[in-house]
């Protein structure tokens, strides 16, 4: 027997993966902030970036519940790979991309199926010392990385069409939205596909995904792997987009943000991150060109705004949100 | 290379004495109610700043700066345990940790304002200037008092936990805090007791560790917070044991790294944790 | 002689010095109602876990269909027919009903593999959990979070995903625990309805429900089997009553 499933809750299921227009919202904004605010693409751009990145590591602390402090670590590999190979004659940036895909994830899969055998505390501390550990490395072996002051490279035109532009910063937008776009839909497939709703099991009880039998094991290498590959290349698109790079790519400090990037927009949604980045970013920003003083005042914001969203608000900004949206909705009726 | 040796150990094991004071107030309270603080951090970066306000605007003794530090900070953790932790109990780890992190961030920014981000420094007390003859080699007389400081507080840490009865509790609670519970132990109390009391002793690490680090400066919040973590982590939750061997190890470590190779020598103690976090992910003497 | 679908071979398990297991020989036959029962901390939870494999054995063996799967985790004892409940609920308590169905159908159908399509792609999973909801009579509660239902129907959710592995041997542990007496008629009727052809274990302290359910009981004790039976017999047997009288003293 095979009736079509009937009830509002299997219709939701079933229609869950459709796009709704509100998703255009971001992508429209996106566009138009290139032509309203010409001073600050440079911002913009690393905002673009920030935010692939901080999908990355949502795919595995938002869905799959692995916490990590390390992401940093496919970010920086994804970035040298690109850098090295620029600098050493393979200018086509395209092939850095993907070259820094494939590196990135074989990294995460030999790293990710010794880190996931632990979890909690200790997984972050791992995650913690092996992004540290790569930092000074990375400034130690000077001879490859170019150490602490690090390379600068320059990569060939886009396409052979479009070349990288690190003063007005106009291709390198669009090569940041297109690949942030991509990246994104392909993430969306996944969450929203069975294998992602089976992360979002194995998030919140992963005692009982053993006990349907799932290979939790596997499914979480999986998308850690996946993960590593596209922090891999968010990492190679931020040091193509500046033509140099360094070892604060490994920074632990990078990596403690971002968390804070996603947990500020809310994790779980891969829009979340979307508003993570741009609120941490402006924050960061608007104390030094707004009020025209240095950092103490951001970091004062983030603290308060981070002790708030776990006291107050633990779906975060985009919670938030949602929130208002369902009481205007109930008001309305 | 006797004489290296014998630098290496002795200002390696200072060092050494200077994290565990600092990481065992965090192992004991995480070990005894799961709970990650990682304000800690703030904690002795606190201390480092009581410290050195005390001494050089107000003239008092060293000793005494610390003592008040010690007291200053344990009250402010006390304040912000019953007001803001306690409602973290139950909630998960990621949790703590986040709004732990956002307290540092908006402490280091308060010190930042007051105080300025640039580092500190302390005029060392006359006493512990200048060295130790030991016959073959002169150490210099803070690096030993370091190592007495820790190796003091060490002793009365176990005689304290073994010998009393509020010591007897305390192992009590972390072994099984129902348990413990059921058999009338107030651990609600006990955990303030023993944060407090952890607080403080990070206090007073930040406050001996400005002679050692080359001033206080607000940042150290994150920098304690770093390295106190993986001491912790490394030696295993909840045990005065643990983590003075691991103190050791890593703090020994990294100075032999860095002595060795100055240009290189950091990435070592992180090696070595990972290395022990994957041979035993439960920390060196942690509980499986 | 029906098949054996079940079988323990003196399995054995220590905490250290405790030993919660002792030696146990068990056999569970295809289409079995059987109960297992015993006073509190006789480790019938522990040889439940021991059987799915949520707990290794320290010694023994543990046979599924004939197949030797001591060696095998958790997961992979369910995919070759072995399901089991909780005691206490294991549910995803922030997830609708029929999201909870949908994950175990979604892993029992090789569905949860597919990463690209989308879960609305596979509404054949989805038809699948909505028929599930209807069997235990959880139709209407589809659209609401766990959270939300009451103790009672929880525990039916509890079993609906087990039964949504579609196994050949369950392992029922205390399903009515810490249901109010209003709302246990709803799963005691839900576990009659169950298919014939699947064995069933079912550990229950209440002894109305076990001599309604069980052809055949075994009384655990201290880890071990005291005494293996029809449910007269058992009623009857000196020992067990020995063992239940003195309930207090064991711990």
């Amino acid at each position: 027997m095979a009736a079509p499933a009937q009830g509002l809750a299997a219709r939701s299921l079933l229609s869950h993966h459709r796009f709704r227009w509100v998703e255009a919202i971001p992508w429209v904004i996106a566009i138009a902030v290139f032509f309203a605010f010409p001073g600050y693409r440079l911002l913009a751009t690393q905002i673009l970036v920030l935010i692939l990145f901080a999908i990355s590591l949502d795919l595995i602390v938002g869905y799959a519940g692995i916490v990590s402090l390390g992401h940093t670590a496919y970010f920086g590999t994804g970035a040298y790979t690109a850098a090295l190979l620029a600098s050493n004659g393979w200018t086509e940036p395209l092939s850095g991309l993907v070259l820094a895909l494939v590196l990135g994830a074989l990294f995460g899969l030999v790293t990710g199926w010794v880190v996931l055998r632990t979890h909690g505390l200790t997984l972050l501390m791992l995650t913690m010392a092996a992004t540290i550990m790569l930092y000074e490395l990375a400034k130690d072996l000077d001879f490859i990385t170019g150490g602490f002051d690090g390379i600068n490279f320059e990569n060939d035109p886009i396409l052979g069409v479009l070349p990288f532009d690190v003063v007005w910063y106009s291709s390198n937008y669009w090569y940041a939205l297109f690949f942030l776009f991509a990246f994104f839909c392909l993430a969306r497939f996944i969450v929203h596909s069975p294998f992602g709703r089976a992360l979002i099991g194995i998030r919140e009880n992963v005692e009982r995904m053993h006990a349907i039998g799932s290979p939790v094991k596997r499914r979480k290498l999986t998308i850690y792997v996946i993960s590593a590959g596209i922090a891999g290349v968010a990492g190679a698109i931020w040091v193509q987009i500046q033509g140099n790079i360094t070892p604060a790519v490994y920074e632990f400090e990078l990596a403690a943000d971002v968390l804070i990037m996603i947990i500020l927009g809310g994790t779980g949604r891969l829009y979340g991150a979307f508003l993570g980045v741009v609120a941490f970013k402006i924050l960061e920003n608007v104390t030094e060109t707004v009020l025209g003083t240095d950092e103490p005042y951001w970091m004062l914001a983030i603290g308060l705004a981070l002790v708030f969203t776990v006291l107050f608000a633990p779906r975060g900004l985009l919670g938030i949100f949602e929130d208002i949206i369902k009481t205007v909705n109930r008001r309305a009726r | 290379m006797l004489d290296t040796l014998t630098t290496i150990l002795v200002f390696g094991v200072a060092y050494a004495m200077l994290l565990f004071i600092i990481s065992v107030g965090l192992s004991i309270t995480m070990g005894l109610m799961g709970f990650v603080n990682l304000a800690h951090g703030a904690f002795a970066m606190a201390g480092g700043y009581v410290t050195q306000r005390m001494v050089v605007s107000l003239g008092v003794p060293f000793v005494v700066a610390l003592a008040i530090a010690f007291v200053v900070v344990a009250a402010i953790s006390v304040v912000l345990e019953r007001s803001l932790y306690r409602w973290l109990y139950k909630r998960p780890e990621l949790d703590q940790v986040l709004l732990t992190i956002g307290i540092v961030f908006a402490s280091v920014a308060i010190v930042s304002f007051i105080w300025g981000p640039d580092p500190l420094l302390i005029a060392v007390p006359e006493f512990l200037k200048g060295g130790i003859d030991l016959g073959f080699k002169r150490i210099p007389a803070y690096s030993a008092f370091m190592i007495a400081a820790g190796a003091i507080i060490v002793v009365s840490l176990f005689y304290g936990l073994e010998r009393t009865r509020t010591g007897a509790r305390i192992r009590a609670a972390v072994d099984n805090q129902r348990m413990a519970e059921s058999c009338g132990i107030n651990t609600s109390r006990l955990f303030t007791l023993t944060f407090a009391l952890g607080s403080g002793m990070a206090a007073i690490g930040g406050g001996l560790g400005i002679q050692i680090l080359g001033g206080i400066k607000p940042v150290f919040a994150f920098e304690y917070l770093v390295v106190v973590l993986i001491v912790v982590a490394v030696g295993g939750l909840g045990n005065i044991r643990g983590t003075f061997v691991a103190a050791l190890l890593l703090g020994i470590i990294d100075f032999a790294g860095k002595y060795f190779l100055p240009e290189g020598g950091a990435f070592f103690i992180y090696a070595v944790a990972i290395a022990v976090l994957l041979w035993r992910p439960q920390g060196l003497l942690g509980r499986a | 002689m029906s098949d054996i679908v079940l079988q323990t071979r003196g399995l054995y398990k220590t905490f250290g010095a405790l030993v919660v297991a002792r030696d146990i020989d068990f056999s569970l036959a295809r289409g079995a109602r059987h109960a297992l029962i015993g006073p509190n901390g006789a480790g019938k939870t522990t040889f439940i876990n021991l059987i799915s494999g949520a707990l290794p054995a320290t010694r023994g063996d543990v046979f599924l269909g004939g197949d030797n799967v001591t060696r095998l985790a958790e997961a992979l004892r369910v995919k070759r027919g072995l399901a089991r409940t909780f005691q206490i609920n294991r549910l995803f308590a922030g997830l609708s009903v029929l999201e909870n169905l949908y994950l175990a159908v979604s892993e029992h159908m090789g569905a949860a593999n597919g990463m690209l399509r989308p879960a609305g792609a596979r509404p054949d999973v989805v038809a699948k959990a909505e028929r599930l909801l209807e069997t235990l009579k959880l139709k209407d509660d589809a659209g609401k979070t766990v959270a939300e239902l009451p103790y009672g129907r929880q525990r039916l959710v509890e079993i609906a995903i087990a039964l949504a592995l579609e196994p050949k041997v369950l392992l029922l542990d205390e399903p009515a625990a810490g249901v109010p007496s209003g709302e246990s008629h709803i799963l005691l009727d839900a576990i009659d309805a169950l298919p014939r052809d699947i064995a069933i274990l079912i550990i229950e302290h209440d002894m109305d429900v076990v001599f309604r359910f069980a052809d055949t009981i075994t009384v655990l004790a201290n880890g071990a089997v005291l005494a293996n039976g029809k449910p007269e017999e058992i009623v009857h047997n000196a020992e067990v009553r020995a063992v239940y009288l003195g309930e207090g003293n064991h711990g």
